[in-house]
């Protein structure tokens, strides 16, 4: 199997999330982030991030925008 | 894209159901859309223009527009895709008229930083090290940090779902630039959240790393006073 080089690792660590690469190539990333500490490093934490991404919900709509927008629709929807 | 952003597919049914009630002149099925989708919209305006006042403006408009349009609405899609639409090209629109508010591009000097810097490992659960609330401050924190083409290719990939092929779409990008801009944003984000993340270092390590750092800076005092 040929060992890939931390930047090829780097440049598809996004594909790799993605599912968007062949069988082949993500079994020599596995590889190569088997074998480097650094890589393994940016894999384990860049997965983490993107599950707490998505577990954290961030950005909640403030109480008196969430209220000004109902009363804005209501108004418009009104008039249609 | 990320498994768990994926929406429900309940929820999509439940859409369809709410929209033919709001085409047949329930009003009160339209509240319950806004419902379930404003937070959505916020995200997705903020993400766009960067300031609560401006995304205020823009998810209403999004979904008076919706309201419009309700019957343009072809199932082929889902409502949430459509609907985010809607919301990136009303943001976008707001963006464009702001010419004081221009987003950074990739050309911008600040952007040039070499990702990622920072190789300690992240603790093995490091969302039992904070609050649920003190969690989401430090990724909002992190994600204000990014500049806009960043913080919204993050936004609608891995929070909100969208293919890379979507949002490429929706942002008017080719899904090369989109691709490179989603690494580079994830890549940064990681950088941002790591010193929140990274273990602890032990003891005697950090001892070390203190000590090369006092070495190499009794070295640079001294060769700055054997200048004078």
């Amino acid at each position: 199997m040929r060992m890939l080089s931390c930047e090829e690792v780097l440049a598809n660590l996004s594909d790799y999330f993605d599912g968007e690469c062949s069988s082949e190539f993500r079994a020599q990333l596995e590889d190569h982030i088997s074998k480097c500490r650094r890589c393994r490093v940016v894999f384990d934490s860049t997965g983490t991030m993107l599950k707490i991404l998505v577990d954290v919900e961030p950005f909640e709509v403030p109480l008196a925008v969430s209220a000004r927008l109902y009363s804005r629709l209501q108004e418009v929807l009104s008039e249609e | 894209m990320t498994e768990a952003s994926q929406e429900k597919p309940d929820a999509a049914e439940e859409d369809l159901r709410l929209i033919e009630r709001v085409l047949g002149g329930d009003r009160q099925a339209f509240e319950a859309l806004v419902r379930s989708h404003e937070r959505r919209v916020f995200r997705v305006t903020l993400a766009v223009l960067g300031q609560v006042e401006d995304a205020e403006d823009a998810m209403q408009e999004t979904f008076i527009k919706a309201y419009r349009h309700l019957k343009q609405f072809r199932r082929e899609s889902r409502f949430t895709t459509w609907l985010t639409r809607i919301a990136v090209n009303e943001a976008l629109q707001r963006r464009q008229s702001r010419k004081d508010h221009l987003p950074l591009d990739e050309s911008s000097p600040a952007q040039h930083r070499d990702f990622p810097q920072r190789f300690e490992p992240w603790a093995a659960d490091p969302e039992n090290l904070y609050t649920k609330q003190e969690l989401r401050e430090l990724v909002e924190k992190a994600i204000r940090s990014l500049s806009a083409i960043y913080r919204e290719t993050l936004i609608l990939c891995d929070i909100e779902g969208m293919s890379a092929k979507e949002a490429a779409e929706v942002l008017g990008v080719n899904i090369a630039a989109l691709k490179s801009r989603l690494l580079r944003a994830r890549l940064m984000m990681r950088d941002a959240l790591s010193a929140s993340f990274e273990q602890p270092r032990p003891f005697g390590r950090r001892v070390v790393d203190t000590a090369a750092e006092v070495k190499n800076m009794m070295g640079m005092v001294l060769m700055r006073v054997a200048r004078r």
